[in-house]
C-alpha cells in the first residue's frame, strides 16, 4: 500500500507575548504528523478505493503503546509507533473497516469500542494477526431514521467505569426526534441496551471525564443552543434543547420534566423556572471563543503538559483550535473559566487524546463543513517544552469577585491601570432559534485589587456580579514581572452561582 | 388573538420586535392606546372594563373597536406619536390619495374594483361600505357612506356590480387544503397574515401565535368563493396595484390549495364549493344614482374608476386640529376614519410639519419589506413570526431567513436587483428558503434606482477586471476556491451543478453577476459584521491569510483572485470529488468486502457483502435478516463516504432479489469473519443461538445457520432464485442460484 506524506511544518505556536528584543519563547511545539494535500488523498483522481488513506480522524484510543485511530469513511487505523520523532517513520495498519460513520473509540481490555450510526460495536482480533476478525454488538437500542445529521458519539468512560453515548438530534429530511433517543446521553446498560440518562443535547460531539471521573459533554451552537457549552453529563437532568421532548412519552423515558422551559426569555430566568434544567459548566462565548466545539479531554496529572494538570481541553471545529477550561465546585456543581490556547491547526480540530508520554495528540477533519484550517483533515502532535507560557492558570469565584492564579509573577503596578483590568458580564436569550446574540450585558466596576506576595494570585473585588450570567475578563494591561504581557489575555467566567462567604 | 382585540392594555412585553426596544415609561403614556391600563384600573373603569370584556366576548368575531391597521405603523411608531409614524399613516391611510403630499416609493392605491360581482358578495360589500372595519378588522378604508340613504348606498352598490364584464373562472379539479395550509404556513403569508389555530410546524403552534402586527383577513368565506380566491391569489397585482398585497408567482396548483387552506375547503373537487349569490339585476337609474355618488365622494382618488376621473389634490390647511377625516365623529361629507388617538396624533405631528417630506426608510415600513427583512438594524421576522421562516436548517438562520437588505443598493448590481424584484429566473438563489420573495414587477424599476441611490458610497476596493487579471492570478484564484491548499469554498458553496462537499450554502460560480466587487471583498474580510451569526467564517481573520504559500498570503490578492477565476476562470475549484470510472466503485477481488450504509429496501443499519464471484447479500442489522441478494457490480460507496446528506444507497448490479418468509423477533449480535473473510451473522432468538453464515463459490451463494438448542428456526428464502435446502441436527445448509 503506497502512502505519502508531508510534513508541514514542525512550528511552535502559543509564542508568548514578548517584551521588546527578546526572542519568542515556545511552550508548546506543533508537530503535524500527517495532513490532507498527498495526491492519494481520496478526494483525488488518482486514488481508488484501498489506496492510501483519508485520515478524517474521527476517533481516538490508546493501546498501550499504539495508537488507535477511527476515520470517517468507515474504517479504524493504529499508528503503530506513534511517538517515532520522524513523522515519516510512522507506521499505520488497518484494523478494520466497512463501519457505519465511526465517531467515538474507546479501548475495553484488548478489544476497541466503536460507534457508529446504529450500534457500538466490539472490535476484536481473535486470532491476533493484527486486524479485527469479529465486529459485535455492543450496544444498540436508538432509532436511526436515516438522516444524515443524526450522529452516535462515543463511548467514553467515566470514574465508574459506565461507558456513556451521545446521540445527535436529526435535522433536515428524514429527521425524527421524537423517538427514542435523540438528544438524549446514555451509558450502555448491561443487557447491550442503550439506557437513556440525560436529555435536551443538540450536537453532542465531545465526550471527556475529568481527573474526579465526572463526565461532561460539550454541546454546538444551534438551534436552543446560543453559544457553545460544555456540561456536566450526569442522570435526571435537561439541558435545554427542547427539539426531542418527544421522546419523553417514551415508557422507558428515565424521568419527566416537571415543566417545561417557556422559551423567549432570558437564560437565567428560564433556568430557575424548571428544576431538571441545568446550567453549563462553562459558556464558550460564539466568536470569542470558537464556534462548534468538539472533544473534551483532561489534561493528565503533574507538569508533563504544563501547570494545567487535571482542567479540561476543548476541541474547536471552525476555528481549527484548543480551549481551556478550568472548573471549580461551588455548592456541589461544577462552574468555572475558559481560555484561548492554542490555534492555528491545519484543520478542524475533531478529537483530542494525550499519549503516554504527555503529549498531545490532535484528531482533525473538515467533512461537511468549513474551518480556518484549509486542510482536509490532518493528525498532529502538541509536545510542553518546558517553560510556562505566561497566563491565567486558574480563576476562581469568591463571595465578592474572582481570586486570578497566574502562571508567572505579575507586576504590581500594571494591576492598577484601570484600562487594563475590565470585567463584564451577560447571557443569552433562551430560544428555539439558531444561536443567540449575547443580551443584558452589564460593566462590572472593579473596586479592589489584591495582589498575593508572591505576585501570582490576583483577588479582584467586584461589583455587580450576577448568577448565572457569564463574566468577561480583559486583562491587557497586566504585565508579568519580566514585562510580558499574556498569552492570551481574556477569560470567561460562568458565574452559576456566587459561593457564600 | 385577533389583533384588533389586543388594545385593553395588554401588556406588550415580548410582542415588541427586539431591534425596536420601546422603554417601558412611554408605553403608560396616557395619549396611547396602551395607555388605557390607568383608566381601566380607576374604579370607573374598572366598571368599563367588565362591560367592555362582555362586549368583546359576545362580538367575538367582530370586534367593536377598530382602528386601521398599518403594518409598518403598528409595528415601529404605535408607541409614541411621531412625525415618522404620522407619515406612513398619511400614505397608507389614503389621505395622500386626495391631499397630496407623500412621496412614498410605491405610492398607495386602492384596490381593483372592476368584475366585483363575479369576485365578491354583494351584501359583503354594501356592509363593507357602511362599516369598513366590519368587513375586514382594521381595513384601512373609510367609511364614506354615512349620512347617505339606504337608496344611495344601494346605488353605490349597483354601480360597482355594473363594472366590467364579469370574469369566468377556470374549473379547477384538485384543491388541498392540507397542502395549503402548509404552504400558507410556509411561503411567507405569515410574515403579514396571521397562522391559522391548528397549524403545527417544526418550530410553531398556530394556537401560541399572538401579534399585534398581523394583518387580519376579512371573513372570507363570506366575501368571496373559493374560484374567486384562486383567481385572486394567481394574480394580486392586477386587483391590488400597489404591491401592498404583494404578487406572489404562485404555481396554479399553489394558489388553489392555499385558497382552500384559507376559504376551509375540505374536499378535494373544487367544484363542490359554494359559489357566490349572483347579483341581482340592477336598474339603470339605481347605478346612475350610485355613480353620481362615487363621483361627488372622490372614490376615483384611491380606485380606479372607468370614465370617472378623481379631483385635483387639495391641500390641507395645517392649523386643521382634529377636525374633518380625523374628528373622532362621523361628519357628513367627510371620511372617516376610527383612528387610535396615538394613529390621531401622528398624523398632526406629520401634518404640523411645513416639509411633509417623509424619510426614505419609511417606504420599507409601508410596504412591509421589514415583515422579512432587516434593514440597518430595523424590522427582519418579530420574535413571533420567526418560528414560521423555514428552510435548509443546516444554514443556520441564514438557511432559513430572508437575507438583511443594510445596503444592499452596494450589495447588489443595479440589474441583478431589478430581476430579484420582476423574479426572473435564477435571480433568486437562496433556493433553501421556503419563504419566498414576492414579485413587484411593475415597481421593479423605481425600487432598484431608489436603492441603489440610497445605498451608493465611494468605493474602496477597485474591481481586478477593471484591468485584465493575469492567469496566475486566476489560476491562484481556482486554488483558493478548491480544497486543495485553497480556503475551501467548495466544502460548504455549490458551484454551478456541482453540490458542495458540506453544507448546501448558495451557488456561488456566478456571484459576479450579481455583486459589486467592493462589497464582496468587505464581506470576505468579515461575514460576521454584514450577517451576525452567519456560519461563513472568516477566512482572512484579522485581514490575514491562512494560506501564506498562495500569492505571498496577500489578502487583497487573494480575494482578487478568487472574483477573477469566478468572473474569468475556465473550470472548476479543485476538489469536487470526479466520479466518472466508477472509482468508488467496491470491486470485490480477493477477499468479499462488508460496508455498513443505509440502503434502500434493507433500512438503516444495512450490512453489505460484496463476494469475489459477483453475487452480493445486504443483510439486515436493525432486524437480524438477510434482505436481498443481486449480481453484477456491488455497491457504488461514494454516497456513504462522502456526501455529507448521507443518501441511502442501492445495488449497483442486478436481479435483485429480496428474502420473504424470515420471520420472528431477533437479536442482532454482531459477525464475525472466517480466514477468507466471509461472515457469519450472530443472532439470538428467544433463549435459542443462532449463527447464519454466508460465502460463495461458483456464482452459488451458499448458506449455513447453525442454531444451539430448541426447534429449527424460521428461515426465508430470496423469491425468484433456486434453491437447494439440505438439513442436519442444528444445521441448514442453503445454495441459492439465478434461474
Amino acid at each position: 500500500m503506497e502512502m505519502k506524506f508531508r510534513i508541514i511544518v514542525l512550528a511552535g505556536i502559543l509564542g508568548l507575548g514578548l517584551a521588546a528584543g527578546q526572542e519568542p519563547q515556545v511552550s508548546y511545539q506543533v508537530q503535524h504528523l500527517l495532513t490532507a494535500s498527498s495526491p492519494s488523498d481520496s478526494r483525488s483522481k488518482e486514488w481508488k478505493p484501498g489506496d492510501g488513506l483519508t485520515l478524517e480522524v474521527s476517533g481516538m484510543a490508546w493501546m498501550g503503546k499504539e495508537l488507535a485511530l477511527s476515520i470517517r469513511k468507515g474504517e479504524v487505523w493504529i499508528v503503530e509507533n506513534p511517538l517515532a520523532e520522524n513523522p515519516e517513520d510512522l507506521k499505520f495498519r488497518l484494523f478494520a473497516s466497512g463501519l457505519h460513520e465511526p465517531l467515538g473509540l474507546a479501548v475495553d481490555g484488548d478489544d476497541l469500542l466503536v460507534s457508529q450510526r446504529a450500534e457500538i460495536t466490539r472490535l476484536q482480533d481473535s486470532d491476533g494477526d493484527g486486524v479485527a476478525d469479529a465486529y459485535l454488538t455492543e450496544c444498540d437500542g436508538w432509532n436511526v431514521s436515516g438522516n444524515y445529521h443524526a450522529y452516535s458519539y462515543g463511548p467514553e468512560r467515566d470514574g465508574e467505569g459506565n461507558l456513556w453515548v451521545t446521540l445527535n438530534l436529526g435535522m433536515g429530511q428524514l429527521a425524527d426526534n421524537s423517538i427514542g433517543w435523540r438528544g438524549w446521553g446514555g451509558i450502555i446498560g448491561g443487557d447491550g441496551r442503550f439506557q437513556p440518562k440525560a436529555m435536551g443535547m443538540r450536537s453532542p460531539s465531545g465526550l471527556g471525564a475529568n481527573l474526579d471521573g465526572d463526565m461532561f459533554y460539550t454541546d454546538q451552537q444551534g438551534t436552543w443552543i446560543p453559544a457553545s457549552p460544555v456540561y456536566h453529563l450526569r442522570p435526571g437532568v435537561f439541558f435545554g434543547n427542547q427539539e426531542s421532548l418527544g421522546t419523553l412519552e417514551n415508557p422507558n423515558a428515565p424521568f419527566q420534566l416537571s415543566q417545561v422551559p417557556k422559551p423567549n426569555q432570558p437564560y437565567p430566568k428560564a433556568l430557575r423556572s424548571v428544576k431538571e434544567f441545568v446550567p453549563p459548566a462553562v459558556w464558550l462565548p460564539y466568536n470569542k471563543l470558537g464556534r462548534s466545539t468538539t472533544d473534551i479531554e483532561v489534561i493528565p496529572e503533574g507538569e508533563a503538559f504544563g501547570p494545567f494538570g487535571g482542567q479540561l481541553l476543548v476541541g474547536e471545529f471552525t476555528n481549527s483550535a484548543i480551549q481551556r477550561v478550568f472548573l471549580e465546585k461551588v455548592d456541589g456543581e461544577y462552574q468555572g473559566a475558559c481560555f484561548p490556547f492554542l490555534d492555528g491547526f491545519p484543520a478542524a480540530v475533531v478529537r483530542l487524546s494525550f499519549g503516554p508520554d504527555g503529549s498531545l495528540f490532535v484528531g482533525m477533519t473538515n467533512r461537511g463543513w468549513s474551518s480556518l484550517g484549509n486542510r482536509s483533515y490532518g493528525l498532529s502532535r502538541v509536545t510542553y517544552q518546558g517553560e510556562a507560557p505566561f497566563a491565567i492558570q486558574e480563576m476562581k469565584a469568591r463571595p465578592t469577585g474572582f481570586e486570578l492564579l497566574f502562571t508567572h509573577p505579575i507586576d504590581p503596578e500594571s494591576v492598577k491601570s484601570d484600562s487594563g483590568l475590565s470585567m463584564t458580564n451577560f447571557t443569552y436569550e433562551y430560544s428555539s432559534s439558531y444561536g443567540g446574540e449575547e443580551i443584558d450585558t452589564q460593566a462590572n466596576a472593579i473596586r479592589n485589587r489584591t495582589l498575593s506576595e508572591d505576585g501570582k494570585t490576583l483577588v479582584l473585588e467586584i461589583e455587580g456580579l450576577r448568577e448565572l450570567y457569564v463574566h468577561e475578563l480583559h486583562l491587557d494591561g497586566i504585565r508579568s514581572r519580566s514585562g510580558e504581557s499574556l498569552s492570551q489575555p481574556r477569560a470567561y467566567y460562568t458565574l452559576n452561582r456566587i459561593p457564600k462567604p | 388573538m385577533p389583533a384588533g382585540m389586543m388594545e385593553l392594555g395588554k401588556k406588550s412585553t415580548g410582542l415588541r420586535p427586539r431591534t425596536n426596544p420601546v422603554p417601558s415609561e412611554i408605553r403608560t403614556n396616557g395619549l396611547f392606546r396602551k395607555g388605557s391600563t390607568r383608566f381601566f384600573r380607576s374604579p370607573l373603569g374598572s366598571a368599563a372594563w367588565l362591560v367592555l370584556v362582555i362586549g368583546v366576548c359576545l362580538w367575538a368575531k367582530i370586534p367593536v373597536f377598530s382602528q386601521p391597521h398599518v403594518a409598518g405603523y403598528e409595528r415601529f411608531h404605535a408607541d409614541e406619536a411621531s412625525v415618522e409614524g404620522g407619515a406612513i399613516l398619511f400614505s397608507e391611510l389614503g389621505c395622500a390619495s386626495c391631499h397630496g403630499g407623500s412621496d412614498m416609493i410605491v405610492p398607495r392605491q386602492g384596490p381593483a374594483l372592476t368584475n366585483l360581482s363575479s369576485r365578491v358578495d354583494r351584501d359583503w360589500v354594501r356592509s363593507f361600505l357602511k362599516t369598513p372595519e366590519s368587513g375586514r378588522k382594521g381595513s384601512t378604508m373609510p367609511s364614506l357612506v354615512h349620512g347617505l340613504s339606504d337608496e344611495e348606498i344601494d346605488g353605490v352598490v349597483d354601480y360597482l356590480g355594473s363594472l366590467g364584464k364579469g370574469l369566468k373562472f377556470r374549473a379547477e379539479r384538485h384543491a388541498n387544503a392540507e397542502r395549503g395550509s402548509a404552504l400558507y404556513h410556509e411561503k411567507g403569508c405569515i410574515a403579514c397574515h396571521e397562522p391559522t389555530d391548528d397549524f403545527r410546524g417544526p418550530r410553531a403552534r398556530g394556537d401560541q401565535f399572538e401579534s399585534e402586527f398581523a394583518i387580519a383577513h376579512p371573513e372570507l368565506t363570506k366575501k368571496t368563493s373559493l374560484a374567486a380566491l384562486h383567481h385572486f391569489l394567481m394574480q394580486p397585482s392586477a386587483f391590488r396595484p400597489d404591491g401592498r398585497m404583494p404578487h406572489f408567482a404562485l404555481e396554479k396548483q399553489e394558489a388553489m390549495d392555499i385558497a382552500a387552506h384559507l376559504m376551509d375547503f375540505q374536499p378535494s373537487d373544487p367544484r363542490e364549493a359554494v359559489t357566490l349569490k349572483p347579483w341581482p339585476k340592477a336598474d339603470a337609474s339605481s347605478i346612475e344614482l350610485g355613480k353620481a355618488v362615487v363621483q361627488k365622494q372622490n372614490c376615483a382618488a384611491c380606485h380606479s374608476l372607468p370614465g370617472i376621473e378623481a379631483s385635483t389634490p387639495f391641500p390641507l390647511d395645517a392649523t386643521e386640529r382634529a377636525t374633518g377625516c380625523l374628528s373622532r365623529e362621523k361628519e357628513e361629507g367627510v371620511p372617516f376614519y376610527p383612528l387610535s388617538e396615538g394613529q390621531r396624533a401622528s398624523l398632526l405631528l406629520f401634518l404640523s410639519r411645513e416639509d411633509r417630506s417623509s424619510h426614505d426608510e419609511l417606504s420599507f415600513a409601508a410596504m412591509n419589506c421589514v415583515a422579512c427583512h432587516e434593514r440597518d438594524g430595523r424590522g427582519g421576522p418579530s420574535p413571533e413570526t420567526d418560528p414560521y421562516f423555514v428552510g435548509m436548517e443546516s444554514l443556520g438562520d441564514s438557511g432559513r431567513i430572508p437575507p438583511p437588505l443594510t445596503g444592499v443598493g452596494h450589495k447588489l448590481l443595479p440589474d441583478a436587483m431589478k430581476h430579484v424584484f420582476t423574479g426572473l429566473e435564477g435571480s433568486r438563489v437562496r433556493s433553501y428558503l421556503k419563504t419566498q420573495m414576492p414579485v413587484y414587477g411593475q415597481h421593479s424599476e423605481v425600487l432598484t434606482k431608489w436603492l441603489q441611490e440610497e445605498d451608493s458610497r465611494v468605493e474602496t476596493h477597485s474591481d481586478p477586471l477593471d484591468a485584465e487579471p493575469s492567469g496566475d492570478s486566476i489560476g491562484a484564484g481556482q486554488k483558493l476556491l478548491g480544497i486543495h491548499g485553497g480556503v475551501n469554498c467548495i466544502t460548504c458553496h455549490q458551484w454551478d451543478q456541482k453540490d458542495s462537499l458540506g453544507i448546501p450554502a448558495l451557488d456561488i460560480s456566478r456571484l459576479d453577476q450579481r455583486l459589486r466587487y467592493d462589497w464582496f471583498h468587505e464581506y470576505l474580510l468579515n461575514p460576521a459584521s454584514y450577517r451576525p451569526g452567519t456560519l461563513m467564517p472568516p477566512l482572512w481573520p484579522g485581514g490575514n491569510s491562512t494560506v501564506p504559500d498562495v500569492l505571498e498570503g496577500n489578502a487583497e490578492k487573494q480575494i482578487g483572485a478568487i472574483w477573477a477565476f469566478i468572473a474569468k476562470g475556465e473550470g472548476i475549484p479543485e476538489g469536487f470529488p470526479d466520479r466518472s470510472g466508477g472509482q468508488f466503485e467496491l470491486v470485490p477481488t480477493d477477499q468479499p468486502i462488508i460496508q455498513r450504509t443505509f440502503f434502500n429496501q434493507t433500512g438503516t443499519k444495512a450490512i453489505l457483502v460484496g463476494f469475489p464471484g459477483k453475487v452480493h447479500l445486504a443483510y439486515d442489522g436493525a432486524k437480524g435478516k438477510p434482505s436481498l441478494i443481486w449480481r453484477g457490480g456491488f455497491f457504488d460507496a461514494y454516497d456513504t463516504w462522502f456526501t455529507r446528506a448521507a443518501p441511502f444507497g442501492d445495488p449497483l448490479g442486478e436481479d435483485t432479489r429480496l428474502f420473504e418468509g424470515e420471520t420472528g423477533e431477533r437479536r442482532f449480535l454482531g459477525y464475525r469473519l472466517d480466514r477468507e473473510g466471509n461472515p457469519t451473522f450472530l443472532l439470538r432468538v428467544g433463549d435459542q443461538k443462532l449463527e447464519d453464515h454466508f460465502e460463495v463459490s461458483d456464482g452459488i451463494l451458499k448458506r449455513v445457520l447453525r442454531w444451539d438448542s430448541g426447534e429449527e428456526p424460521a428461515v426465508g428464502h430470496p423469491k425468484g432464485v433456486e434453491k437447494t435446502i439440505r438439513r442436519k441436527d442444528g444445521l441448514l445448509e442453503v445454495e441459492y442460484r439465478w434461474k
